[in-house]
């Protein structure tokens, strides 16, 4: 997965959050530091993701006391905040052990509007789960 | 034979380690420097992190910290008065306070202060986010860790303890005042005229460049500690054990330093 190219998005269990930020803040770094937008368009774009997919909710908590899904959630709007044309999500298994992550992540592909790929990398083993 | 070539070796390590964590230190060093002499550091974002350093290293402790300046001062200064009036140089008490406290031990205090409260939360938390990939999750995003993270500890550091030492440098002119003239103007003349003496341009620059240098310490120190734990998370104590060690001898070091150039 480190040989991935600048153009790829990655939702990782390798990729954690910022401990000490909110969920909002973290998604708002990208904004403030990479398109070098101001602190209050960041934190409301960063909303605006959350909201989107129904998650807005979360936007105070932190990492530690996030569920497993709404971790996710908080990596995965980060990963699309960087509107890359390739998003992949790495062994989801491992970041969403208290849904069912097929399901759950067609559901929050379903409410999100990108113009680039889903892509899931998932152990072989699992393929079954995303028949059902 | 085979005891004295293991002694050297194990000397020999020793030094290069201590030469590749320097290395490591002032590379960091420079890197953060050249990254403030580029104006795209200086956006909106780098400032708002700054302020909120200098918020939690400095704002956040100053009632504790002047209550510990104060405490300290008082007892100093009575030890200074007393012992000058037994010896009967109660004229040079006022120069010897201002000497032994606002530039010696108040720095080198304030320093001890926030590495012991800043520094050693900062060693732990860059370690943390070394051992959890938090970098490495920065840097996939783009985010620069030395502008979002580091540089604005390192000048959140040196302007807290300048700015402490400062505060606590004052606090303590206006106690010994107190204690060597009472509470009247009859000694104002005399004391200003001391701090005049003292005060000359080279001084308060050395003073300045000791408290950011201090500054630096509390806060380089422990960010290269910081990163340099391997992934593993029972190496953070042990990275903040060593981080510590290293910010106590650079204090003590500089201060050495400050002392010989002024009185050798």
């Amino acid at each position: 997965m480190d040989g991935l190219s600048d153009d790829v998005a990655r939702v990782s269990l390798d990729l954690p959050l910022r401990a000490n930020l909110s969920a909002l803040d973290n998604i708002a770094l990208i904004p403030l530091y990479q398109r070098h937008y101001s602190a209050p368009e960041s934190t409301r774009l960063a909303h605006a993701m959350l909201e989107e997919l129904g998650y807005a909710g979360i936007a105070l908590l932190r990492d530690p006391d996030m569920t497993p899904a709404q971790r996710f959630v908080t990596k995965l709007a980060r990963a699309l905040s960087l509107k890359r044309p390739r998003l992949v999500i790495d062994r989801p298994g491992a970041m969403l052990y208290d849904v069912p992550y097929p399901a759950f992540i067609a559901q929050l592909a379903a409410k999100t509007e990108t113009a680039g790929t889903w892509e899931i990398f998932d152990f072989s083993w699992n393929q079954a789960l995303y028949r059902a | 034979m085979h005891f004295l070539a293991a002694s050297i070796e194990s000397l020999g390590a020793k030094v290069v380690g201590w030469f590749t964590v320097g290395y490591g230190m002032f590379a960091f060093l420079g890197r953060a420097g050249l990254l403030l002499l580029e104006p795209a550091t200086w956006n909106r974002a780098t400032f708002d992190v700054v302020v909120k350093q200098v918020y939690f290293t400095a704002v956040q402790i100053l009632h504790v910290f002047l209550g510990y300046a104060l405490l300290i001062s008082w007892l100093i200064i009575t030890i200074i008065l007393s012992t000058a009036r037994d010896f009967g140089l109660v004229e040079f008490a006022s120069e010897m306070t201002i000497r032994v406290l606002v530039l010696e031990l108040l720095p080198f205090l304030t320093a001890l202060f926030v590495a012991l409260r800043s520094g050693s939360a900062i060693n732990t938390e860059v370690a943390l986010m070394q051992v959890n990939n938090e970098l490495d999750a920065l840097a996939h995003c783009k985010v620069p860790p030395m502008q979002f993270e580091f540089l604005p500890r390192l000048i959140g550091g040196v302007v807290s303890v300048v700015t402490l030492a400062g505060l606590a440098g004052l606090l303590a002119m206006l106690m010994g005042y107190v204690a060597i003239y009472g509470a009247n103007s009859a000694g104002f003349e005399p004391y200003t005229q001391t701090i005049a003496k003292i005060f000359d341009l080279k001084i308060m620059a050395g003073l300045i460049v000791k408290c950011a240098l201090f500054g630096l310490a509390v806060t380089l120190i422990p960010v290269t500690a910081g990163l340099e734990t391997p992934k593993k998370l029972f190496m953070v104590p042990v990275s903040v054990l060593r981080g510590m060690m290293r910010v106590f001898f650079a204090i003590v070091a500089i201060e050495g330093m400050s002392l010989a150039l002024k009185y050798i």
